[in-house]
């Protein structure tokens, strides 16, 4: 098995993740749907009890931002544990090709889709009256940022799709993880305004770190430490939990 | 190469389960192998090893002439996988999962277009080429699972129960497809929990019952040891003789069961009533009578009591003519 032909056969799988969302109106609109969704949700209607909404929506954005993209890494492992519990991955297994290319198909085309995603949720955003204030390459900084962060998420996911039962129980557990992350930080509430142990956890959440590192990339104002704490906890996860996916991957794939 | 498949002693465990219990399995060049069994049996298990799917924690198997588990590779390489277990992309439509297909296969663009489009037509699937394949019917994705799995042209094709819980003229439908396949030369095993369609497609059968080998042999043979109908009876009195009586008519030992049922395969749609009348003439009074066709089930059961020799218990006295096929 030559790397090329290994490449090409994640590019087919990569293709062959995406095409749905060509093939079928639905799952396009579906995957958009989130992104508006909260953004209108959050953004709009908690900035319209505010009173303030210029302000609200330039403070709200980045952590709605932040939470919908979390959200979205729960697909990696769902669609795993789908094409492992309906066969799709035996077929695959029974042929001669790379065995990392089913692996590499779905990171890939979720990576795809989670750029997709941040850029309609900040048009979207921009529609609500969103302003990116800060210089083209700090906004993409912020992007990237995000990216990263989601990608190595990712990678858990991966993990748990990988290990679960079915893909009900994996969007179970993973919810089960997300959920303290994204409400217990400081995406969308200031720690300021948290109780008491729910604020030490929200400073410690490295969600935290990443939502207010994007809104200093996105809209402005000091980004201190965060971008540093954000990276060191993408690293960290990724140490953790692409060798663990993998192994997992590599005994289920064997 | 040869095309042959050949396991011996395969044994594997799930927890304290055993699927498999020191199954042999063989399939010549060009034949068609029906590995027969109830729900539960092995078969799955049996296929799963053979493509390389699982591992097997005791014997060994060769596919093509590789061993399945120090050469997958290879093994893969001549194989298509095709049934319940494994499974289109139901997202795509059925256009693009042969594409898919072809392309990971390494055919270029034109190339695996061509081959989509060739067996889209061969499988009557030209009309809903380009649906989503969660729209099929069961039939269709079925043809399309089977098709996907020629798209490289494999010389040994594993099916895995193809026609499992599809209706019978659907089920006919689809074995018109499969003696095609046959035909084109391919090795194939074939595992059903139909006794009908391992007799329709197969060369050879081998029964599996609880990860063991039951039985195996041709349609034919099988067939003539199950007898294809039993008669049963429960006289009130005189039970040897009775039994005596069925054992002249049939030219066959008859079975004496609990609950004093007397139960004799019947392999001529002519003996029951003379049976019946000869019993009535000699004053033998029945309390039940019934002609019963053998469930799948009883096939096994009778498979797995008949003597090592393979013959069914036939007295000496008049050959038994087999039913035709």
């Amino acid at each position: 098995m030559t790397s090329r032909n290994t490449f090409a056969q994640g590019m087919t799988l990569t293709w062959r993740s995406l095409v749905p969302l060509r093939n079928q109106p639905g799952e396009l609109i579906q995957l958009l749907l989130q992104p508006i969704f909260m953004i209108v949700i959050f953004v709009v209607v908690f900035g319209a009890m505010s009173g303030d909404q210029g302000g609200a929506v330039q403070r709200l954005l980045p952590g709605v931002l932040t939470q919908v993209a979390l959200t979205q890494t729960i697909t990696t492992g769902m669609r795993l544990a789908e094409d492992i519990g309906n066969g799709v991955f035996d077929r695959f297994r029974s042929m001669p090709i790379a065995r990392s290319a089913p692996l590499m198909g779905r990171i890939l085309a979720d990576t795809a889709t989670m750029t997709l995603t941040i850029a309609v949720a900040l048009l979207v955003g921009a529609a609500v009256g969103f302003r990116i204030r800060t210089s083209p390459l700090e906004a993409l900084g912020g992007v990237a940022l995000l990216l990263t962060f989601t990608l190595s998420l990712g990678w858990v996911s991966a993990w748990l799709g990988l290990r679960a039962r079915s893909a009900a129980s994996m969007q179970g557990m993973a919810t089960a993880v997300l959920l303290p992350l994204t409400f217990g930080s400081t995406a969308l509430i200031p720690a300021a305004n948290l109780p008491g142990v729910l604020r030490w956890w929200a400073n410690l959440n490295p969600v935290s770190h990443l939502a207010d590192s994007l809104r200093a990339l996105l809209t402005g104002g000091p980004v201190g430490a965060h971008v540093w704490i954000t990276l060191g906890w993408c690293t960290a996860i990724a140490a953790c939990f692409v060798p663990l996916a993998v192994r997992t991957y590599a005994r289920r794939i064997r | 190469m040869s095309n042959t498949i050949e396991a011996e002693g395969l044994v594997k465990r799930y927890g304290d389960k055993t699927a498999l219990d020191g199954v042999d399995l063989e399939a010549r060049a060009g034949s068609v192998l029906g590995v027969l069994g109830p729900n539960g049996a092995g078969k799955t298990t049996a296929v799963r090893i053979l493509a390389t799917l699982v591992s097997p924690d005791g014997g060994s198997a060769r596919v093509g002439g590789h061993d399945v588990t120090k050469e997958p590779a290879k093994v893969r390489e001549l194989i298509g996988l095709t049934g319940q277990y494994a499974s289109v992309d139901e997202k795509l439509t059925g256009r693009q999962n042969l594409v898919m297909i072809g392309r990971l296969l390494g055919m270029d663009r034109t190339a695996a277009r061509a081959r989509a489009a060739d067996l889209l037509g061969r499988f009557g699937l030209g009309d809903a080429a380009d649906r989503a394949a969660q729209t099929y019917s069961g039939g269709m994705r079925r043809r399309l699972d089977l098709a996907v799995s020629l798209v490289g042209e494999p010389s040994i094709i594993f099916m895995d129960e193809p026609t499992t819980g599809l209706d019978p003229q659907v089920r006919a439908e689809l074995w018109a497809v499969l003696r095609e396949q046959i035909a084109r030369g391919a090795t194939v095993l074939l595992t059903t929990q139909y006794l009908e369609e391992a007799d329709q497609l197969a060369d050879e059968i081998v029964l599996i019952d609880r990860g063991k080998v039951s039985a195996r042999g041709t349609p034919d043979e099988l067939k003539a040891r199950a007898g294809d109908r039993r008669l049963e009876i429960r006289p009130e009195h005189d039970a040897e003789k009775a039994g005596r009586i069925l054992a002249e008519v049939t030219g066959l030992r008859p079975h004496h069961g609990e609950n004093g049922v007397i139960s004799v395969p019947v392999l001529d749609p002519a003996l029951p009533p003379a049976a019946l009348r000869r019993l009535d003439d000699a004053g033998i009074v029945l309390t039940e009578h019934a002609l019963r066709r053998p469930t799948l089930d009883e096939a096994f059961l009778a498979l797995v009591a008949a003597p090592a020799d393979g013959s069914p218990e036939r007295p000496a006295g008049r050959p038994v003519e087999r039913p035709s096929a």
